[in-house]
């Protein structure tokens, strides 16, 4: 898949471990060294453990949640270690994802009480849930799957198998999807790349495509996206809204994550060039920033966005309505941490768009640790917004009371 | 009052020959679910193929324990031992495992310079300190790499490799990519062999 051609940086890899370049000049090098400049070679930046234990009620950092003021937020569900992405059926279960402990959950409310179960478990990092005519879609790293009436199935899901339909590349680095129906009824699917930074077919990965439901007609809606985990349709104009995570080991501050309104079908976003307007130096400059159209939004760097997510409720104030949260799961690859925390896109006059901090408070800047990490976002009925806490296994629910 | 709970405490630790940091609720479950036949007492394994466990990183071992509980993990021996465990189960197995103490291996065999050297230098070569750090030890869901089997770490080395294997991510699998079975071993070597 990758061959020895395309790989970038090489000769600044050789430069930087000699004896292994010249062992392995036919071999990837692993994504931790793909990019990464000598004067980091000795850097300790590393993902953070995932934490996949139950964290007990009482020791959910909803107390430290910070929000603007007339806003509050309660423990609404706890017990779901690795939480992500939540979906809502029409019979109002609660259906949320994972990655690396592979279940997908179910929650109902009862009025009093939320009772979580194991919808499914066992699969490899199943972070993509989708809702339509009853049916769960659920996509994990290498396999889609459909739950039919799902809801009427908790206690005993039988899913259909659309793997082969859908066909998608099963690589595990970036391989970790967000899945959404679009207003066109078409599945939204991506593919990120299965690198840090590498030239990789472009038709194939660094992608946003749809799909019919059954996984035919495949169509590529938008191109150079190196790894993008959240997205969601305007409410009004239904545009795809999308945002990316910029590589690792380019800088603390290099490049930034972004925010992407996909204006033309099959639009190149312009990765392995270009990201956010930086230019990046360990690519040749065989095409440059702007060929590309820009961000929509600079939303800093390493920040890690996942839930991506129009407000559609009425009972936050008008300003918020129609707004697009985005939820941090924050940065490992920087020496102080940004992001863990929730921000809201908005249009201003002149249609500029700019963002305001939310949710914080999980980051705990003194101490360079955090207390959570942000991942999903859902509106419910009733207009309150629920945020996931993956680091908890938690769901906050999110109200407006007034000043 | 106080005072007389502090007593009692004395004497039931007296009583049952706790060590200062024991989890009595720990100790019976390792002793109900067997860890020790295969680990070795105190976590330091004569069985080979089957890992030290002593002086090992606790979210390292947690984390593997909910791999193999939820079957994403696939070893056979270890799918009776973590039945059913809860969290909390796991969280107690792996604190008292964390909590033996590391030391090299008693029995590990003579060193081999010229393997270890050339051992050295691929791990050198990957940077596998910037993760487990220079002394090895881990940090976290890093596992520890020192003190252990040298048998037990060219099998994880070559499992990761052949990607038989994966943990919380792929960098594992990455970094081996491309190596000999002679470079595992030999990597396997110098870490067995370090103090």
């Amino acid at each position: 898949m990758i061959t020895s051609r395309r790989i970038l940086g090489l000769a600044a890899l050789a430069a930087l471990l000699p004896g292994f370049a010249l062992a392995q000049q036919t071999q990837a090098p692993p994504a931790w060294a793909q990019g990464r400049p000598p004067e980091m070679a000795n850097s300790r930046l590393a993902p953070h453990p995932p934490r996949l234990t139950v964290t007990p009620p009482e020791r959910v950092p909803v107390a430290s949640l910070r929000l603007p003021e007339g806003f509050q937020a309660e423990l609404w569900a706890h017990g779901l270690p690795g939480a992500r992405v939540m979906v809502r059926g029409p019979g109002g279960t609660i259906f949320v994802g994972t990655r690396v402990i592979g279940r997908v959950y179910a929650v109902r409310d009862t009025g009093s009480e939320r009772q979580v179960s194991i919808l499914l478990q066992g699969l490899t990092q199943p972070s993509g849930l989708a809702i339509r005519d009853g049916a769960l879609y659920v996509a994990a790293i290498n396999r889609i799957l459909r739950i039919d009436n799902v809801e009427q199935n908790l206690a005993n899901p039988q899913p259909v198998e659309l793997t082969a339909a859908f066909g998608l590349p099963e690589d595990v680095h970036h391989g970790w999807k967000h899945i959404q129906f679009g207003p066109d009824g078409r599945l939204y699917v991506p593919v990120g790349v299965p690198c840090n930074i590498c030239e990789t077919d472009g038709e194939r990965y660094a992608l946003i495509a749809s799909f019919n439901p059954d996984g035919s007609d495949r169509r590529i809606e938008a191109r150079g996206v190196r790894n993008s985990v959240g997205f969601d349709f305007h409410p009004r104009t239904g545009q795809l809204w999308f945002t990316n995570h910029g590589r690792d080991w380019a800088g603390n501050d290099n490049p930034s994550d972004t925010l992407h309104v996909n204006l033309r079908r099959g639009e190149h976003h312009g990765f392995p060039w270009c990201a956010g307007g930086f230019q990046d130096p360990a690519v040749p400059r065989d095409r440059l920033c702007s060929e590309f159209p820009p961000p929509a939004l600079i939303l800093g760097p390493h920040v890690a966005p996942i839930g991506t997510h129009f407000y559609t409720g009425t009972a936050f104030p008008e300003r918020y309505r129609n707004a697009l949260f985005i939820a941090n799961r924050g940065s490992w690859n920087r020496e102080r941490l940004s992001g863990f925390n929730v921000v809201v896109v908005r249009e201003v006059e002149g249609g500029r768009l700019i963002q305001e901090e939310f949710l914080s408070g999980l980051r705990d800047d003194a101490n360079q640790r955090f207390l959570g990490r942000p991942a999903g976002l859902l509106t419910m009925p009733d207009g309150a917004l629920l945020v996931s806490d993956e680091e908890n296994g938690a769901i906050y629910r999110i109200t407006y009371r007034g000043r | 009052m106080a005072a007389r709970i502090v007593l009692a405490a004395a004497l039931l630790a007296a009583a049952f020959s706790f060590p200062a940091a024991a989890n009595p609720a720990a100790e019976a479950l390792i002793a109900e679910r067997q860890c020790v036949a295969c680990h070795g007492p105190a976590g330091v394994s004569a069985v080979p193929l089957t890992p030290s466990l002593a002086g090992q990183q606790a979210d390292f071992l947690a984390l593997q324990m909910i791999l193999f509980r939820e079957g994403l993990r696939q070893v056979p021996a270890m799918a009776e031992p973590v039945r059913g465990l809860t969290d909390q189960q796991i969280l107690d197995i792996a604190g008292w495992f964390a909590a033996q103490p590391s030391a090299p291996k008693p029995d590990r065999g003579p060193r081999d310079e010229a393997l270890a050297r050339r051992g050295a230098e691929l791990s050198a070569a990957r940077n596998c300190n910037a993760c487990h750090l220079t002394d090895y030890a881990g940090r976290a869901n890093v596992p520890r790499i020192n003190h252990q089997r040298e048998d037990y770490l060219v099998h994880s080395l070559t499992q990761y490799r052949d990607n038989l294997r994966v943990g919380a991510d792929t960098q594992m699998n990455g970094l081996m990519h491309g190596l000999s079975n002679a470079d595992i071993r030999a990597i396997a070597h110098y870490l067995a062999h370090r103090d």
